[in-house]
């Protein structure tokens, strides 16, 4: 008992003192691996909260993904402005706004005392609709109670959800211009071992895809690993010959909304309401929902790493 | 009657966001072909609009409950008079804008426009029917980022800059909203905004959360002072986008709080109403002056706007002892989405014309492009609030709650707002009439450019003249929470 609160209280303090790492630190770098453990180190807290599934979501996305976009977005960052990557030293400006910032405690910390009151008086345990989710998880197709809520009972928040994914993609694809080539060749120990750990990590990610209709895991978490294996491939150099043009790479993005849209729009022509299943096909239809979301989480994770549209190889004139 | 009970069987609620993703997504895989079937996507919405219309007319309010659980457990769709007006505002600036948008962008940026576009209209069908606090978030969310890509569009520093500030103030205001349906949750063990309204009282989470999702809206919304982000975002977006982004997207936040204030926080929040009236204020004022002092036309456009938001938040003082008050914020939300709109198209038009968009420089654009410069002149008539149109209506309604309530102040604001908005449309309009000291570019604007902006801004006046049956639309469900049959 001593030793747990012990446990949470030191986890606690790590987090506070890793957040403010991050965001105190003048070199980006540093603040990008601070950003890093902090993911981490919330993915314990969720362990002792009780909460796995939010804990893989935040180790294989707040932590891996986030953290691989950031320091993607960093090695550009050095490549655009050679050297100038740390906050500290900059124009007058900045160094105007930094004075400023300072002054901006003081509101800051008024809004985390009131913050501070409000989540103290909060009532201590409070069910929510735990029970609910409990007494429909008989209908919902699955043994699992988030993937019950995610995919059946609030299906249409995911299907949106789906749609946000697409979106960022589509967003860096209308700033951004074509992916930047292959810095270089890998070196031994990356190529070797991008080899040996992309079928390890598509095993893994099939295996939550599968398991997490009954136990954590699912869609999300298998997608960002799916994710992780493209971004491990493209740090390796390798590129897939298709442009952003093509149209098995869109499909394959679409495919996770676009199946839950026709799932969508067949349910309301069938019941009249929409991503209602007949209790006997639920679990079908989740497994399928998943798998397509699964695939275009991926793709759409691994694209957004890197940083353009995609070119393909082109055709020597 | 076989027809009509074919009508409204049909759930045309989510058939309001389903069809313009499935659009969306057809868009994206079939690129060849993406201007004729967003087009195609976008009639299909507004008929679709009309069915639900129909439906609400005859069988009163639109329940739908996702996944056919039903709250606390699903998610609930839901539609009143209320949300309805927002609809069918969007779906008309949906139309007009589409159609600009076929004439405006080229092959090249047209497939980039087509699915960020259609995603944008699904999410705001999404808000104004959705009756769940977790699932406006995500579609506050899908609004936002659309916005920000869609800003992007225009190339360039200045566009992506302003994209960049624009995306990062959208996201503040969504991680403060959302961390009020948090605290909500925790406190009341429910998303859907009915069941929170029966069991809401007064606490200092409460507090919290109406601070914090008010706070996140009103960024969002752009009112002073937190309206940094939007001239250089509404300025340096494409036409069309600009149209959408200060017709409706801003709307889109200001509904949300409307409804949070009038379903859940208006029984809790003594005082602030005074400082929401008092912020719009110094926005009316200080927006309009800014409008005055631009050189550029979409710069003055996008400043009037901040001012014209300005007003909504003048009904919030109001409306304890008037309600006329919301009808009157109903009605100038509407009649500046159309206006507003039909404002840029213009500005876009003239852009396109000339190549620039120094007001001083505009050279005789009376004689060169009449259809234009009369849109942009009907568009200012609703936006000075002259009789008759849309905004005179709702600027009147405004002014008759002030001045039964004595409150002076807020109607020296409302008139003095007019008569500066007078001020910085005659300024465009002067110099439209004049001949230029550089001679320039002249390069063909299509009719399909022209006409959207002159039908929206017919439909800005007209609305002035219509104002029975807006009024009646907006009592199916009660919004207002007034049984009382307006004026």
């Amino acid at each position: 008992m001593l030793l747990q609160s012990g446990f949470d209280v030191a986890l606690g303090l790590g987090l506070l003192w890793v957040a403010w790492q991050a965001l105190n630190s003048s070199d980006l770098f540093k603040a990008i691996v601070f950003f890093i453990a902090f993911g981490l180190l919330m993915a314990l807290a969720w362990v002792r909260m009780d909460a796995p599934d939010i804990a893989l979501a935040e180790a294989a996305i707040g932590a891996g993904v986030t953290g691989a976009l950031l320091l993607g977005a960093l090695a550009r960052l050095r490549a655009s402005n050679a050297g100038e990557t740390t906050m500290g030293q900059a124009g007058n400006g900045q160094r105007r706004f930094m004075a400023s910032r300072r002054l901006l405690w003081i509101p800051l910390l008024l809004m985390a005392a009131g913050l501070g009151y409000a989540v103290l008086s909060l009532p201590g345990y409070t069910p929510g609709l735990s029970a609910q989710v409990a007494a429909n998880l008989g209908a919902s197709g699955v043994s699992n109670p988030v993937t019950a809520v995610l995919l059946n009972f609030r299906g249409y928040d995911t299907l949106l959800e789906l749609v946000v994914l697409l979106l960022a993609l589509l967003g860096m694809w209308s700033m951004a211009g074509p992916a930047p080539p292959p810095s270089a060749e890998a070196a031994a120990v990356l190529d070797g071992l991008s080899r040996f750990l992309t079928p390890l990590v598509l095993l893994v990610a099939a295996y939550l895809l599968w398991v997490g209709t009954r136990a954590p895991g699912g869609a999300f978490q298998a997608g960002s690993l799916l994710g992780a294996a493209g971004v491990l491939l493209i740090l390796a150099g390798w590129r897939a010959n298709v442009a952003s043009t093509a149209l098995s790479l869109r499909l394959v993005l679409t495919a996770g909304p676009g199946v839950f849209v026709a799932v969508a729009a067949f349910s309301l022509l069938m019941s009249g309401q929409m991503l209602k299943y007949p209790p006997a096909y639920a679990g079908i239809l989740i497994l399928i929902i998943e798998i397509a979301a699964t695939l275009s989480i991926g793709l759409t994770l691994a694209g957004l790493f890197l940083g353009g549209r995609p070119r393909g190889e082109r055709k020597s004139p | 009657m076989p027809a009509g009970s074919a009508v409204t069987g049909v759930s045309w609620g989510a058939l309001l966001v389903l069809l313009p993703l499935t659009g969306a997504m057809v868009c994206f895989l079939w690129t060849r072909a993406a201007r004729i079937l967003g087009l195609s996507t976008v009639i299909a919405v507004c008929l679709a609009v009309a069915g639900l219309g129909w439906q609400l007319l005859q069988e009163g309010v639109y329940h739908h409950a996702a996944g056919g659980w039903g709250a606390p457990l699903g998610i609930e769709l839901y539609a009143d008079g209320l949300s309805l007006l927002m609809l069918i505002a969007t779906a008309a600036v949906a139309l007009a804008v589409s159609i600009y948008s076929t004439g405006y962008f080229k092959r090249a940026r047209a497939i980039r426009f087509w699915p960020l576009w259609l995603i944008l209209l699904a999410a705001l069908n999404a808000l104004f029917l959705s009756a769940d606090i977790f699932n406006l978030y995500v579609t506050l969310e899908l609004v936002g980022l659309a916005a920000a890509a869609l800003t992007a569009l225009g190339g360039g520093a200045a566009a992506l800059r302003g994209a960049m500030r624009y995306l990062l103030a959208s996201l503040l205001g969504s991680l403060s909203y959302l961390l009020g349906v948090a605290l909500l949750y925790h406190s009341f063990g429910s998303v859907d905004i009915a069941m929170l309204a029966a069991r809401m009282e007064s606490s200092p989470t409460v507090w919290a959360a109406l601070g914090l999702m008010s706070a996140g809206l009103i960024m969002k919304t752009a009112l002073y002072p937190l309206h940094f982000w939007l001239p250089p975002a509404h300025s340096s977006a494409p036409a069309p986008v600009s149209a959408v982004l200060s017709g409706l997207v801003v709307k889109a936040s200001f509904y949300l709080l409307l409804r949070l204030w009038l379903e859940l926080f208006g029984s809790v929040s003594e005082g602030i109403d005074n400082m929401l009236g008092l912020l719009g204020s110094v926005a009316v004022l200080w927006g309009s002056v800014q409008a005055l002092r631009q050189t550029r036309l979409k710069l003055l456009v996008a400043y009037s706007t901040v001012a014209q938001l300005g007003y909504l938040f003048l009904a919030f003082p109001l409306a304890a002892s008037a309600m006329t008050a919301w009808n009157a914020a109903a009605y100038l939300v509407i009649s500046h989405a159309l206006a507003k709109a039909a404002m840029f198209l213009a500005a876009g038009n003239l852009m396109h014309f000339a190549g620039h968009d120094r007001i001083a420089d505009l050279d005789r654009m009376v004689q060169r492009l009449p259809l234009t410069v009369f849109a942009f002149a009907l568009a200012g008539v609703s936006i000075m609030g002259l009789p008759p149109s849309g905004g005179f209506i709702g600027k009147w309604l405004l002014l008759e709650a002030a001045l039964t309530q004595g409150r002076w102040d807020l109607v020296a604001v409302v008139i003095l707002g007019g008569l500066l908005a007078a001020g910085y449309v005659f300024k465009v309009l002067g110099s439209a009439f004049t001949q230029a000291a550089v001679p320039q570019r002249a390069r063909r604007v299509p009719a399909s450019m022209e006409w959207p902006a002159l039908l929206l801004a017919c439909a800005a006046i007209v609305l002035g003249l219509v104002t029975l049956p807006v009024f009646s639309l907006v009592t199916i469900g009660d919004a207002f929470g007034v049984d009382e049959v307006v004026p």
